[in-house]
């Protein structure tokens, strides 16, 4: 049964690059493009696009759901599994970080991060099977980082819409208009840093793989015909980069992602405020 | 155009990733955080239902051992009291027996003395009867004439009696 989610676990993966090998033409070339278009829906504000990177993002979130069946299932408190430990693992070691860098107060935050850790990572790693990162997409980073910044905004109006305003003005209120915008770069920032990472690292990749292949091609030029056209240098370096690229650039950046979503929405909000107008709404409860 | 540029915003697919990541964030609360925080708190509510199991068990134990010793006191305390009283009651029954015995034999050996006193007085009755008959009838023959037995009986029976009496 465990056997069976975890292939279920892994099949949108190989859904993934199927659909990739069947339906997304081979580019010739150094090419740096987006995500393949499969077909387009018609809607007001430009049309939907169902592109590679939808579907990615997709075949990641049913690839999670199946592995979190798989890491949840039969669950027991004596003499547990190897994937008990290792969910436990995942759920301490999450809970553990979103209570050092947020507080109890946001410790319902812990699933919210391990989602963003996990489809950012995911995402960011579907470049190991040869597919498209959904991350290298920015509307798939931005859509992250608009609803992080509804969460910031949530939380800093959480002590009521006075003590938000005010905070603009803050140290002084010549500050305000800087303080805005301020505010309104958080989503790009975090979703340009995301998106450049992933999609610079692509292209490097691409970069090094196209200049070894020249550079073997000049070593090789002096021996005969099919030895001469033979790309010794494509073997295995670019791996070697790809380590560095695809591996811990992706997590390395779906950590950031998911430091800065807990340091903004944690660092945004209120709390004496709000536990103030908490404490004084109790107090007038009681004396209702 | 079938691919995207490399920069293309578009709202739709904006819109998708973000619900994309809300409905991620649900699906980890509710099928690993949900089952691994209940697993956890299942055990850790067991393992302190065994703490306390632990803990009852060891006090009652420590209080059975405690009264087990209270008990292994007085049981001693009453070995002795009964060894005591066995080895009184032993000497006082010693004791009787032996005066018992005393008595008995001192019984037997009154009884034994008076019989052999009886005895002694048969026989000297007898011998004494048969002496005066022998001497009557020596005395009959050396006299040669009858003599009075009577008179005779007496006479011997005195001088017996002062024999014995010697």
């Amino acid at each position: 049964m465990s056997i069976l989610l975890l292939v279920l676990a892994l099949l949108p993966i190989v859904a993934g690059v199927l659909i990739r090998v069947l339906y997304v033409p081979a580019t010739e070339g150094i090419t740096v493009t987006g995500a393949h278009i499969f077909f387009t829906i018609d809607l007001p504000l430009g049309g939907l696009p169902i592109t590679e990177s939808q579907v990615n993002s997709w075949l990641v979130i049913i690839s999670l759901f199946f592995f979190c069946l798989f890491l949840t299932y039969n669950l027991k408190t004596k003499n547990i599994s190897t994937r008990q430990v290792i969910a436990e693992w995942i759920v301490e070691s999450v809970d553990k970080l979103v209570k050092s860098n947020m507080g109890d107060f946001f410790m319902g935050f812990a699933p919210f991060i391990t989602a963003i850790l996990g489809i950012s990572a995911m995402s960011s790693l579907m470049t190991l099977f040869g597919l498209f990162p959904a991350t290298s997409d920015i509307n798939v980073v931005a859509g992250w980082a608009i609803l992080v910044f509804f969460l910031i905004t949530y939380y800093k109006l959480k002590a009521g819409p006075f003590v938000y305003l005010k905070s603009f003005t803050e140290p002084i209120a010549v500050f305000a208009p800087i303080n805005v915008a301020s505010e309104f770069a958080t989503p790009f920032s975090m979703s340009f840093r995301h998106y450049g990472n992933v999609l610079s690292g692509s292209i490097i990749s691409i970069l090094i793989a196209t200049g070894l292949g020249g550079l073997s091609k000049f070593v090789l030029q002096w021996l005969p015909e099919p030895f001469s056209s033979f790309e010794i240098f494509r073997i295995g370096i670019p791996a070697i980069f790809s380590i560095y690229f695809d591996i811990f650039s992706g997590c390395l950046q779906a950590f950031i992602f998911a430091m800065l979503t807990m340091l903004y929405v944690s660092g945004g909000f209120p709390a004496d405020e709000y536990f103030k107008r908490k404490a004084m709404k109790q107090a007038k409860k009681i004396n209702n | 155009m079938n691919e995207l540029d490399v920069i293309s915003v578009n709202i739709w697919q904006i819109i998708i990733s973000l619900a994309n990541l809300v409905i991620l964030y649900l699906i980890f609360r509710k099928f690993l955080f949900k089952p691994v925080k209940e697993i956890v708190a299942k055990r850790n509510s067991e393992v302190m239902a065994e703490y306390d199991k632990a803990t009852k068990a060891t006090n009652e134990a420590n209080e059975l051992k405690a009264s087990w010793e209270e008990k292994m006191q007085t049981a001693d305390d009453k070995a002795d009291e009964i060894i005591k009283n066995a080895i009184e009651k032993a000497d006082h029954r010693s004791e009787v027996l032996l005066y018992e015995s005393r008595e008995k034999a001192e019984s037997i050996i009154r009884k034994a003395k008076a019989e052999a006193e009886r005895d002694k007085l048969d026989a000297q009755a007898t011998i004494k009867q048969e002496i005066v008959g022998v001497s009557a009838a020596i005395s009959e023959k050396i006299i040669g004439r009858e003599i009075n037995m009577e008179d005779h009986r007496d006479l011997i029976d005195s001088f017996i009696d002062n024999m014995g009496d010697e």
